[in-house]
């Protein structure tokens, strides 16, 4: 499929930002230089890329807003970005007689396109024309006539004349028997001064309806300059982007013509005559995030976060406080979320996996001992743990009081710390000075003391 | 072909030079065009001189940018003259830009920012010359290309004919581009024949035929529908008979996903056992062309590489990207619908042209 790549770096960003505890710098960092990195091996317009990615960013470094807030509104700015980079919807609705002029680089595609269409509204019921203007590729009559032939249309084609004008005036009564008029001219460079006041005079004689304009997909860097020139010189109406059947994933042809504002009615996905379809971005995102709608996303990102745990720690750290019974509560809701394991897998790059199964039972039993040991401390030990340290003799009387040996005390004494200083980079969070990778060192060197 | 690129680094070196490294100032679109001829007006020798100004300056910057955002001085300082992963990152950043905008694939910009990476990091910046090294970077990646008309003579005192297989995706500009390298073979004395082995597009043998007939030379055709390996095989028959030097042999475009048409190209190198195999990319191509040389290359294990349309792209990039995907070379430029609009690749002129 095409973009797929694209669509696995949006979903692994949105993942990644659903399951992280706090939307920190790095984290930010890291999913924009994914999501960078996709759109512009899809060919997305470098200028545009940027462009999204400091949209990302502004909203991500936004302190005002926080926790779940960020998450969705993160989320949802991704969402709709990508699906403004692709353009609104749009059927092509002609009306009961019309004509179509096609046009763009050589070999893109036009006159193998415009059979492909005119077999496509001919089924629908349309009397179907097609009109030869390229009187510069050397068989490109034939092609045209050879395709009507496959097709079953008619096809108005001179193979000796050399100027399109006269051509056109050569079969203007018989095209006044048509409905549908589907003009093929000859392959042009946009930035060619020369070929465009050609396409310019003939726009002019025709008045077609409608001007399409046909673009590989594989294009690249040079979509969006072709697109714009083109769209300068005649006002575009449609875009139909072919080769939608290879490897490229179409960024550039679909991205470039989502800004000339003309939306892309169609896309050819292969050589064959039936092989052309009509193209809406908005299910082509969907396929791209591989979650439904908008709805979906914000769900998972919801579900995703505890948001209640965030909140209190948050808080506490704000008030400046973060005491032992802090921990122990924070112990005991990881406890009842199924151990570690889960607080350790909400944290990107850890894995729970190495954690041994008779973990739980061992972590409720030193829990309960823990949890002796608190309720023999005074208030200040409980406040500020850091005096039991500095003085052992503390240690020692907690420990008779509750049971506990000291090595379990110091134990928690230790798990404190760390869980304090790992929370409390929450406050550095903001002026972005610690960040995601921090957060998972420190994560690591907390499983790996935690000795249950 | 290379004016905006070229155009794009000198502004890079320049703006290093002046120390802004900010990343947010890409907004130089209409830079692409306007001043390539006053650049081309700078003679060699100056250039030289200017780069060489450049790199002092720039070192300057260099140590300049990562000494003064800092608060703790003194004890560092001694130890950040050298170049730091992290500024190195910062520094590519912008570079990175400058190669993406210009259609280098992200492939082979990854690879170039590798070998700088290798090359730069923890060097002593007095010792950088970053001009130098990109151009070094870009220079192992083209190749250049053998004497396209000696390897075919000298195959010729051996064997005969000479036997050359176009392949491309669809479109890319097999069948013009063909017309044109025959052309050519005629100026440099070299007989030549066609054959139509794209039995699939509408009207693909009269498009072919039109241009034999032009250049006045023979073309092997079949009815449309007929296996386009025997048409190749009957016009290198055609070709012994009659003492032609050289077969070009069109095939049909094919995306390189399509594993029956795939294998059908195989088939065609199979029967007809080219001395040469020929790739057909477009200059315009993003990404995918990397994709689409590497399949060519591993199912028909290619000769060299065309890149048709350079005459559109203000750009460049396809050049590096394809003969870093392939480690191939790139044997001529297509520059036109016209018969002479087929230019030697030359790796010299090109890395010129960048300014390099
Ligand atoms: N795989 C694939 N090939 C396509 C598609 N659309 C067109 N083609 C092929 O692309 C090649 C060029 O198509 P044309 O219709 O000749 O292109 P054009 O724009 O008319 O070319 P010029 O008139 O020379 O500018 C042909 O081989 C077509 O069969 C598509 O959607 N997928
Ligand atoms: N401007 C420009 N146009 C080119 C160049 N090479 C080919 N073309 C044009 O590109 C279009 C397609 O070229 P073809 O030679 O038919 O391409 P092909 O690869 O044989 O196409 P298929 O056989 O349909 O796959 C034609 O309009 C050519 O005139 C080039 O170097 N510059
Ligand atoms: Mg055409
Ligand atoms: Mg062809």
């Amino acid at each position: 499929m095409v973009l797929d790549k694209l669509g696995s770096a949006l979903k692994s960003g949105i993942k990644k930002i659903s399951n992280a505890i706090f939307v920190d710098k790095k984290l930010i960092d890291g999913i924009i230089k994914d999501i960078q990195k996709s759109l512009i091996e899809a060919d997305v317009n470098i200028e545009l890329v940027f462009a999204l990615s400091q949209k990302i960013k502004k909203l991500a470094y936004d302190e005002t807003i926080k926790g779940i807030d960020k998450k969705e509104q993160l989320v949802k700015l991704i969402h709709d970005e990508i699906t403004l980079l692709l353009g609104k919807e749009k059927q092509l609705k002609l009306p009961k007689k019309a004509s179509l002029m096609f046009l763009g680089l050589y070999g893109a595609g036009k006159t193998t396109t415009i059979a492909k269409l005119g077999f496509y509204y001919a089924k629908r019921g349309r009397k179907v024309a097609l009109l030869g203007l390229d009187t510069q590729r050397p068989a490109a009559m034939d092609q045209l006539e050879q395709l009507a032939k496959q097709t079953n249309l008619q096809a108005f084609i001179d193979k000796k004349e050399k100027d399109p004008l006269k051509i056109i005036k050569q079969y203007s009564k018989d095209l006044e028997k048509y409905d549908l008029v589907l003009i093929d001219t000859a392959g042009r460079d946009g930035l060619n001064k020369e070929l465009i006041k050609e396409i310019e005079k003939l726009d002019k004689r025709l008045k077609p309806d409608y001007r399409i304009l046909v673009m590989p997909a594989d294009v690249g860097q040079t979509a969006k300059t072709q697109a714009e020139e083109f769209q300068k010189a005649l006002s575009i109406d449609g875009v139909i982007v072919t080769r939608m059947d290879g490897t490229s994933k179409g960024g550039g042809a679909l991205t470039a013509c989502a800004e000339t504002k003309a939306p892309v009615f169609f896309i050819g996905v292969g050589e064959q005559i039936h092989e052309i379809e009509t193209f809406n971005p908005e299910s082509f995102i969907q396929r791209l995030l591989g979650m439904g709608d908008l709805q979906a996303l914000l769900e998972h990102v919801k579900s995703a976060t505890d948001e209640k745990q965030t909140k209190r720690i948050e808080e506490r750290l704000q008030e400046g406080k973060f005491t032992l019974l802090d921990l122990y509560s924070q112990l005991e809701q990881m406890n009842k979320m199924g151990s570690m394991d889960k607080l350790i897998g909400m944290i990107p790059g850890m894995s729970a996996a190495k954690v041994p199964k008779n973990v739980l039972a061992k972590q409720e039993s030193k829990m309960k001992h823990w949890k002796n040991a608190i309720s023999s401390m005074t208030e200040d030990e409980i406040e500020n743990p850091e005096i039991l340290e500095k003085q052992t003799s503390r240690i020692q009387r907690v420990s008779k009081g509750s049971g506990t040996t000291t090595t379990e005390i110091r134990e928690l004494l230790k798990q404190y710390k760390m869980l304090k200083e790992m929370m409390g980079m929450q406050s550095g969070l903001a002026e972005g000075k610690i960040d995601q990778k921090m957060m998972q060192k420190m994560a690591k060197k907390f499983r790996g003391k935690v000795k249950f | 072909m290379f004016g905006a690129l070229k155009e794009k680094l000198k502004k890079w070196i320049t703006k290093n030079k002046e120390g802004d490294l900010d990343i947010k100032g890409h907004d130089e679109k209409k830079v692409d065009k306007s001043p390539k001829k006053q650049l081309s007006k700078k003679k060699k020798v100056k250039k030289s001189k200017v780069l060489e100004k450049q790199k002092d300056e720039l070192e300057q910057s260099l140590e300049e940018t990562i000494n003064t955002p800092s608060e703790e001085k003194g004890f560092f300082i001694k130890f950040k003259k050298r170049l730091t992963e992290e500024k190195f990152e910062e520094l590519f950043e912008e570079l990175e830009i400058i190669l993406l905008q210009n259609n280098v694939a992200y492939e082979s910009v990854e690879s170039i920012k590798k070998s700088l990476a290798e090359k730069l990091i923890g060097k002593n910046l007095k010792e950088v010359d970053l001009a130098e090294e990109l151009k070094n970077a870009i220079e192992s990646i083209l190749i250049n290309p053998p004497d396209f008309i000696k390897t075919i003579k000298d195959s010729l005192e051996i064997k005969s004919p000479f036997v050359i297989v176009f392949a491309g995706i669809n479109g890319s500009g097999k069948t013009t581009t063909i017309a044109k390298v025959a052309n050519y073979l005629q100026k440099n004395k070299l007989s030549v024949s066609l054959a139509a082995a794209d039995t699939f597009r509408a009207a693909s043998i009269e498009q072919i035929q039109q241009h034999a007939d032009n250049l006045k030379i023979h073309l092997t055709k079949k009815d449309y529908g007929s296996d386009p390996a025997s048409v190749g095989f009957d016009a290198i028959t055609h070709a012994k008979k009659n003492k032609i030097d050289v077969v070009l042999i069109d095939t049909a475009g094919r995306m390189q996903n399509k594993d029956t048409l795939m294998k059908e190209i195989e088939k065609i190198v199979r029967i007809t056992k080219p001395d040469m195999k020929i790739f057909l990319g477009e200059s315009i191509t993003g990404n995918d062309a990397t994709e689409q040389a590497k399949a060519f290359n591993e199912s028909t294990d290619i000769t060299g590489i065309i890149l048709s349309k350079s005459d559109i792209d203000e750009k460049g990039g396809t050049a590096i990207s394809v003969s870093q995907a392939t480690g191939k070379p790139i044997l001529f430029l297509g520059t036109g619908q016209k018969y002479e609009d087929l230019e030697v690749f030359d790796k010299k002129k090109m890395i010129e042209k960048l300014g390099l």
